[in-house]
């Protein structure tokens, strides 16, 4: 790891790219003192997307990060999506967010999960070349007009007395670097798992965030100091094995989906072809793996920690202590076409190095395998994420954001999530604009964020499909009318080309359900036209075309050779075919849903006070217990504090009255002003 | 946990009634014709159509605003943008009454047709309404036969739902029809439905339908999880096989045991009507004699020695013209045999359900460990309660007045200052200002609407059990998953009303004790 001792030195001329600092105001073209509306610190996916949506809002932002050359590296699995994150990439996407394009760049093996079980769950997914998402991201970053990238590590924060008017004991003002001070309106904090990050194989542990790069140990205590609360997550990555040494003739095979379904609204397809990419193998643990890792539990201090790691993303030492006797699957994934590396999925492991080697070979079409790099576990701080409001700022220190693993989240989907809405916030921030919050009832990235903000967590939070109460409207699908419109007009960070994209497809689809409504026939006209249609003839109400779609054996394409006149033009674009397609399929049941949420949305929109002091409060009657959680969760509506465990019916009341009250004195203040 | 104002009010009214719910439809449509209503008021004012008041959304809630005393009339509410619709149905085939002016009906089962009560029907079309919203008032006869079949038709209606804890006051809040002074009470108001709602579960959860209930929720929560399970991660990681079949079995084996038990109205009716008055006390305090003395009837065995009762003797009484559940508890100590002690456990837990708790001690043994320990873990914790979130009511007797002393005055015997009442049940001294003291207590419990009636819980129960069932019939694996999940869901919110839990966590925690999944 090397420091740049220069501060400000643009780390892009090393890269030779031009960036567009020409756009920035004149005192940024002094790198010492330079002043940023946004400072971004990290470049991993958290950081990469805060940068560039901040940099989509209009701020002048500038990504700090120890090394430009690993900005968009994959630290861990070499694959984007899958069920409930491929959810989380639509919707990034949907922000105008940078991860699904470059998937759509850099995939070498497009699956789309659960493709069988209905398009509400389906799971978009891809494994990704590291190298060149990399390039890919690198490109994209560097060439963000008003985002500048710098190396440097932050050691401290530039604080200053609180704004009036908001929570908060301090504003950040800017960051200290070594030996040079940025000063930024707002600042995102994305450091991932550097924050004291620790790596442990065996009983050896040193200190690090990641294989090879240091740790953040002054911004931790810096954290600590100013009050936050630090709690401590692990997590582990699987060994890497060399790919000529692995038996793949014996194993089974996954070939990819064609065509391809690419990650972007924007992307018609993706840019390599199904035939050229990569397969994927399955190979499965046995007994002896078993065996091993049970005769070695007291060489593996990561295991017999008590610090709380993933339940779903196991340690293979978990799962054998868990369940065992039992076999797993490993899978064997591609790190790119020319990477000689594979990636064996379900094999993250702590054992020291030797006794992973031996593990590895005992298990089919391993027996010769070579192991390149040992798996390795990583123990890190992260910040109770109830210490922020839904737009990521932290409640402690005003015009600071944190997103990505920081926050007690785990994988790439759910760091860029977080990522886009604090960029977009940290810029609304600046302008003095009111946040950018999506919803539970919105979207995917509106239950990640409500979940840790209201809730919190006490092990690496991941997305799943069974999180989300609105799971059959907030579809991969729709993810673009759910919320482009909205980042366009609240935060202004979609691209003209996505608006229109949106547009005409919004309009499409209400003209074609429109359309598919109007025409009605008789039952059995339509078992004459579509012999296949399992409608009752018996019916004596007329059928329209939009309810002979919802049969699961029918698609446009079907209904537009039966009835070409005027179906046929709503077939030439493929997505507004499937899209018209899915909507019919939950039209019925989305109905009822929209009822609930109207509802939900209703509690939603009544805000809390954000200078609420719970603990000393006296308008409001709460009990002791009632006060502390809300206290620390911080509540920013009325329909959040009744998500939160403990707060009962007739406390939410007695805020409701107090807003009520509160609300009207306001008014009459008003009045009375203008009077 | 609790859902939001507006969502909580909402969330189990999805699935209207039996016939084909228009929720999760699957396959070829199923178009339904909604019934639509021709006159409600001869004035021009708006009608009580079926959609008329669609402009507000949310769901429709019925209640007996009345209180569960006897009384001759019994006042039944409902609002929401239902209300029409339900008052059409139960009082077809006749024309509706004008809006805001008492008219005669006889009132009808929606779907049996069957007569349940001639009664005096308003309708008020919001917002000139209590809540702002459509409003209907049925002032039926007050029986529990009469009031018990009205709230079950009320709850065949599709769109209508029993109302949560302080849901009308709520409403009428929230469409600007109270003013916050007047709300100062709400949320005690709340807070005392709450306690009165959650003593009823409790006491139903004890008896055989509550254990019927929670099984069934268990098996529904462990299906769901395992579709849930399979939908979140099947793909990716290697599930058992057969995971799909056995919830189907599952579903299948809840749909029939649901089915058989709503057949079988007798099982549904078997909740315990009246007030529940428990009498506790350290041993040999004459609890039983004061039950002998209050029922008039020689209930329980009564003997000098400590720990004769040893189970809840329970007799349903007349006091001072309230029905009232009247149960014998035994004396609460510990270290004694393994039957005494289940005795003891049976009696905390009947404290926890009762409504109305006499203390009784020994008035001529106050000071022994026993009498001692029953005031310091029984009736420190219920004084101690404010005043104004009354949970349970309490009144300390002391017994044996007959063998103090003549000379003691009676205030010398109080415990620590704390109000009580002397009485001797071998003499009858004392028990006339039981009986009023009783009779101010019953009042307060059974003339106040906010607790809530057994009936309403009754009607409560068939609601959530049948729309549960409406729900599972709809669970169809071999189509969208995700729609058949949805139809889980649904299933087991229902369940969750009567028995609680229903969060996602608890999925999620089945679906990682029960599957080794990740990668």
């Amino acid at each position: 790891m090397f420091l740049l001792r220069d501060c400000g030195r643009r780390a892009a001329a090393s890269l030779g790219r031009r960036l567009p600092l020409r756009r920035l105001g004149s005192d940024s073209a002094a790198p010492c003192g330079a002043r940023f509306d946004v400072v971004v610190i990290g470049g991993g996916h958290a950081g990469t997307e805060a940068a560039a949506a901040a940099a989509r809002c209009g701020s002048r932002t500038l990504l700090l990060t120890h090394r430009v050359d690993t900005i968009g590296q994959m630290s861990c699995n070499p694959s984007f999506g899958g069920i409930g994150k491929g959810h989380l990439m639509r919707e990034v996407d949907a922000l105008d967010g940078l991860c699904s394009r470059i998937c759509d760049q850099s995939g070498i093996h497009y699956k789309v999960l659960n493709r069988r079980k209905g398009p509400a769950v389906w799971g978009l997914r891809a494994q990704i070349d590291r190298k060149l998402y990399k390039q890919n991201m690198q490109k994209e970053v560097l060439n963000t007009p008003l985002l500048m990238v710098q190396e440097g590590a932050v050691e401290d924060l530039v604080l200053t007395e609180p704004e009036p008017g908001y929570p908060g004991k301090c504003r950040v003002r800017g960051v200290v670097l070594d030996g040079s001070t940025i000063y930024a309106e707002s600042v995102i904090l994305t450091t991932g798992t550097f924050l004291r990050g620790m790596m442990v194989i065996g009983l050896e542990m040193h200190p690090a965030g990641r294989l090879g790069d240091q740790p953040a140990i002054g911004l931790a205590q810096t954290l600590e100091k100013l009050g936050f609360v630090v709690g401590r997550l692990k997590t582990g990555t699987p060994p890497r094995l060399a790919k000529e040494s692995i038996n793949f003739s014996i194993l089974n095979k996954q070939t990819p989906d064609n065509p391809s379904i690419p990650f972007s609204f924007l992307s018609e397809t993706v840019w390599i072809k199904p035939e050229d990419q990569l397969p994927c193998y399955l190979t499965h643990t046995n007994p002896r793996v078993d065996e091993i890792v049970l005769e070695n539990l007291h060489l593996n201090s990561h295991v017999k920690e008590t610090t709380r790691g993933p339940r779903y993303c196991p340690s293979i030492e978990s799962k054998v202590l868990r369940f065992p006797n039992r076999v797993h699957q490993v899978w064997l994934e591609p790190e790119g076409t020319d990477s000689d590396l594979i990636y064996p999925q379900g094999l993250s492991v702590t054992l020291p190095a030797e006794l992973q080697e031996k593990m590895i070979t005992c298990i089919r079409g391993l027996e010769k395998a070579k192991m390149v790099q040992p798996g390795y576990g990583v123990q890190y701080d992260y910040l109770d994420p109830r210490q922020m409001s839904p737009s990521l700022e932290t409640h402690l220190v005003q015009r600071l954001f944190f997103a990505g693993q920081i926050n007690g989240t785990t994988g790439y989907e759910e760091a860029a999530a977080q990522g886009v809405i604090a960029g977009i916030n940290a810029s609304l921030r600046v302008s003095g604009k009111p946040p950018f919050v999506v919803s539970r009832t919105e979207g995917y990235i509106g239950v990640l964020i409500d979940d840790l903000t209201t809730l919190g967590t006490s092990e690496p939070y991941r997305m799943f499909t069974s999180r989300v109460e609105f799971r059959l409207s907030l579809r991969p699908d729709n993810a673009d009318s759910r919320l482009t419109f909205r980042a366009h007009k609240d935060a202004g960070c979609v691209s003209p080309q996505r608006y229109e994209r949106a547009s005409w497809m919004k309009s499409s689809l209400e003209e074609g359900i429109s359309v598919l409504k109007s025409i009605e026939l008789s039952s059995s006209k339509w078992k004459k036209l579509i012999p296949q249609v399992s409608i009752s003839v018996n019916r004596s109400l007329p059928v329209s075309a939009l309810d002979v779609l919802k049969c699961e054996e029918v698609d446009m394409d079907l209904l537009a050779t039966a009835v070409p006149e005027p179906l046929q033009k709503y077939t030439a674009d493929r997505e507004l075919a499937r899209r018209l397609k899915i909507e019919a399929a939950y039209e019925s049941v989305l109905m009822f849903q929209l009822q609930e949420i109207k509802e939900v949305q209703q509690d939603e929109a009544l805000q809390l006070p954000q200078d609420l002091d719970y603990l000393t409060i006296r308008d409001v009657s709460l009990s002791q217990e009632v006060r502390e959680k809300l206290h620390l969760s911080r509540p920013q509506t009325i329909g959040a504090a009744s998500r939160i465990p403990g707060v009962t019916p007739a406390a939410i009341v007695n805020l409701l009255r107090f807003v009520k009250t509160t609300q009207q004195r306001q008014a009459a203040v008003m009045e009375h002003q203008t009077n | 946990m609790w859902r939001g104002l507006s969502a909580l009010a909402a969330r189990a009214a999805r699935v209207p009634g039996p016939g084909p719910p228009p929720t999760l439809p699957r396959g070829p449509p199923r178009l339904r014709a909604v019934p639509r209503l021709d006159v409600c008021s001869p004035t021009p004012r708006r009608r009580c159509g079926g959609d008329a008041g669609s402009r507000a959304p949310g769901s429709t809630i019925f209640a007996l605003s009345s209180g569960r005393g006897r009384c001759a009339v019994a006042v039944i509410r409902t609002s929401g943008p239902a209300s029409g619709l339900a008052l059409r149905s139960l009082t077809a085939p006749r024309e509706p009454p004008p809006a805001r002016s008492a008219s005669l009906r006889l009132l009808r089962h929606p779907r049996s047709g069957e007569p349940l009560d001639r009664a005096l029907v308003l309708w008020f079309p919001g917002p000139r309404s209590f809540t702002g919203e459509d409003c209907v008032e049925l002032h039926v006869h007050g029986g529990p036969a009469v009031v018990s079949g009205v709230l079950q038709a009320l709850g065949s209606v599709p769109g209508l739902r029993p109302a949560e804890a302080g849901e009308f006051t709520r409403r009428a809040f929230a469409h600007g029809k109270l003013s916050l002074t007047e709300v100062e009470g709400l949320a005690d108001l709340i807070h005392a439905e709450t306690e009165a709602q959650r003593r009823q579960a409790l006491r139903q959860l004890d008896g055989e339908l509550g254990q019927l209930c929670q099984g069934w929720a268990k098996t529904l929560t462990k299906a769901l999880a395992h579709v849930e399970a399979y939908i979140d991660f099947a793909e990716d990681d290697n599930l058992e096989e057969g995971v799909l079949e056995q919830v189907d079995r599952d579903v299948r084996t809840l749909k029939a045991a649901l089915d058989s038990h709503l057949r079988d109205a007798r099982r549904g009716e078997r909740l315990r009507s009246g007030a529940h008055v428990v009498v506790a006390g350290p041993p040999n305090a004459g609890k039983s004699s004061l039950v002998n003395l209050l029922s008039r009837k020689p209930l329980s065995i009564v003997s000098p020695e400590p720990g004769t009762t040893r189970d809840v003797l329970e007799t349903p009484v007349d006091l001072a013209g309230f029905p009232v559940l009247l149960s014998d508890t035994a004396g609460l100590r510990e270290g004694v045999g393994a039957v005494e002690q289940e005795g003891v456990r049976r009696a905390r837990q009947r404290l926890e359900q009762a409504d109305i708790i006499l203390g009784v001690l020994d008035a001529s043994d106050l000071t022994s460990p026993s009498s001692r320990s029953f005031l310091d873990t029984v009736v420190a914790p219920l004084v101690a309660q404010s005043p104004n979130r009354v949970a349970q009511r309490f009144l300390l007797l002391l017994n044996k007045s007959d063998l103090l002393p003549a000379s003691t005055p009676a205030g010398d015997s109080a415990p620590a200052g704390l109000p009580h009442l002397l009485l001797s049940c071998r003499t009858g001294a004392g028990l006339d200002g039981l009986l009023q003291a009783l009779k101010a207590e019953l009042t307060a419990v059974c003339g106040d609407p906010r607790t809530d009636p057994p009936l309403l819980t009754r009607a409560r129960h068939q609601h959530h059990l049948q729309s549960c069932r409406d729900a599972l019939s709809h669970y169809q694996p071999s189509a969208d998953l995700a729609l058949a999940a949805e139809a889980l869901r649904l299933a087991r919110r229902h369940l969750s009303h009567l028995t609680g839990g229903g969060g996602t966590a608890e999925v999620l925690d089945l679906i990682f004790q029960d599957f080794c999944v990740g990668k």
